[in-house]
């Protein structure tokens, strides 16, 4: 008898495991109309998130986030050069993201895939145009000599919510840079003592990304997609907010139309994940 | 022009190690959901992580035999991982050369006949460079290919080893690479003792090559030691889990 059953419990398991290969929509479907998901989260609900930093001596500051099963790895590396020639006085910030074909069989070998180069330009963007930190900063010498901060981040393992990750991990290891105190001498030679890095990098504002994914049949809005739930999803919405509750950037690319009522609930649990999140990252 | 002392007269080397000690090794398996198997390696500072999906169906279809599996292998450095920011694409002479290296390597050691029509990828990336780069990678490489449960002969260990001034030293560290050490990096398969591959791109004298290569040999059974017990526990571990 109780090979019997044990047997129909195997059946079971088996037939999930199909139904969720030849109906992924439908198999979702079920989990949200009794507001959980597969992964056994609530709606609201971010993955476990990790952050260590300074694991990577040779770059100037690094930082790895988990968040749930998406690793990423950002290494910032200090280099000097000239600024541009209309903004004298200021550095640059040179983000890089990397998602290379070992972290998801998704993507393969050859030029950078779309994603990569959306989330590196989102960055860039976030950082050039609200003014999270005064790029002034980064200034050795106006109009001869900047510090430029090239920032990679490599993906490890890609499980969805590449872009919270990545800012997290490029956030953490700006808040530990240090940048050693450089001079132009005569001879027009940038000196620093680089035995001593005692320049820390002022972040006036800690911005936080939170990514939902908004499903349309039954309504509800996911927190931190996981891959699954990406690529089911009919819409992605990114909000960035800082730690003193203002709204820096909003992301929602065009594809299906929201309730306001929604993004409202977007900021809210941005807010809530802000506040957990920046805690976080003066731990680490 | 100071010359940094390589090996003090007491028989100490730079960071404090003996001619004939091993860096610390530190390595972990599974470490990644996505791919099927993946590795961490920790040689001193050298940082390497291996990721290995298969087999799986190829990416091309006519490249794929009917008799064997392919391999394919991709090595990538990350840009902070030198002391001065390097971002070298994946198609760099050199990085394909180590790919080609490690490729060679693995291709006798895995039973590639037993998955046909299938391609097997090894993914490695270095995470910080402190000399011993190709061994790492194999080290790596082969944890990984344990881990995904693909057929193997034996594990493939590798280390280095070099010459400075007459004495044959294992394990060269960054500093020691770049002044003008000869560097052989050996690779071995520890139940046979057979050489999978030697490498050395330096001058050495012939008379040191004996001594320099019995050495290297030596250090691959110390790594094999240590991937071993790594192996064991983690199968262990997944056997209590399995029966729980």
């Amino acid at each position: 008898m109780t090979t019997l059953e044990s047997n129909n419990n195997n059946n079971n398991s088996k037939s999930f495991e199909v139904f969720h290969r030849i109906q992924p929509h439908e198999y979702l479907r079920r989990f949200l109309e009794h507001d959980i998901r597969p992964d056994g989260r609530l709606l609201d609900k971010f993955r476990k998130t990790l952050i260590t930093t300074g694991s990577i001596a040779t770059a100037n500051s690094s930082a790895m986030v988990r968040l749930g099963g998406t690793t990423v790895v950002c290494g910032i590396k200090a280099e000097v050069c000239e600024p541009h020639v209309e903004q004298p006085g200021q550095g640059y910030l040179v983000p890089n993201v990397e998602l290379s074909p070992m972290c998801s069989p998704k993507f393969r070998a050859g030029p950078p895939p779309e994603k990569a180069q959306v989330t590196s330009e989102f960055i860039h963007q976030l950082f050039t145009n609200s003014d999270l930190f005064p790029l002034e900063s980064l200034c050795i010498e106006q109009g001869k000599a900047v510090w430029v901060l090239y920032a990679d981040i490599v993906c490890l393992n890609y499980d969805g919510n590449i872009l919270d990750a990545s800012l997290l991990a490029l956030t953490a290891a700006l808040s530990k840079l240090k940048l050693p105190k450089a001079e132009v001498s005569e001879s027009m030679m940038v000196e620093a003592d680089v035995s001593n890095p005692t320049q820390v990098f002022e972040m006036k504002r800690i911005p936080i990304a939170s990514t939902f994914c908004v499903f349309q049949d039954p309504h509800a809005l996911l927190s931190d997609p996981n891959e699954a739930e990406e690529t089911l999803g009919k819409e992605m919405v990114t909000v960035v907010m800082d730690t003193q509750g203002q709204v820096c950037h909003v992301y929602k690319n065009g594809g299906h139309s929201i309730d306001t009522q929604v993004l409202k609930t977007c900021f809210e649990r941005g807010m809530e994940r802000t506040k957990e999140m920046a805690t976080l990252i003066q731990e680490a | 022009m100071s010359r940094l002392e390589l090996l003090t007269p007491e028989g100490l080397r730079i960071d404090g190690r003996r001619a004939n000690e091993l860096r610390r090794i530190t390595a972990k398996t599974s470490v990644f959901s996505k791919a099927d198997g993946s590795a961490y390696i920790e040689q001193g500072n050298t940082k390497c992580l291996a990721a290995v999906y298969g087999p799986r169906e190829g990416r091309f279809r006519q490249q794929m035999q009917s008799d064997l599996a392919l391999l394919n292998v991709e090595f990538n450095v990350a840009p902070f991982s030198t002391s001065e920011r390097k971002k070298r694409t994946k198609n760099d002479k050199r990085s394909l050369e180590m790919a080609t290296f490690i490729k060679q390597t693995f291709e006798p050691v895995i039973l590639r006949r037993q998955l046909p029509r299938s391609q097997i990828d090894i993914y490695l990336q270095i995470f910080q460079h402190d000399g011993g780069v190709l061994q790492c990678c194999i080290n790596a490489a082969t944890m990984a290919l344990i881990d995904a449960g693909i057929p193997m002969i034996d594990y493939v260990c590798a280390c280095s080893a070099g010459c400075i001034d007459k004495v044959p030293v294992l394990d060269l560290n960054n500093v020691e690479e770049s002044s003008d050490t000869p560097e052989l990096t050996v690779a071995v398969l520890p139940r046979t003792g057979k050489v999978n591959l030697v490498e050395m791109e330096s001058r050495l004298h012939i008379e040191k090559l004996q001594s320099v290569t019995e050495l290297a040999s030596q250090g691959c059974m110390q790594v094999h030691k240590v991937l071993d017990s790594v192996i064991r526990e983690n199968t262990e571990y997944l056997r209590d889990r399995m029966n729980a």
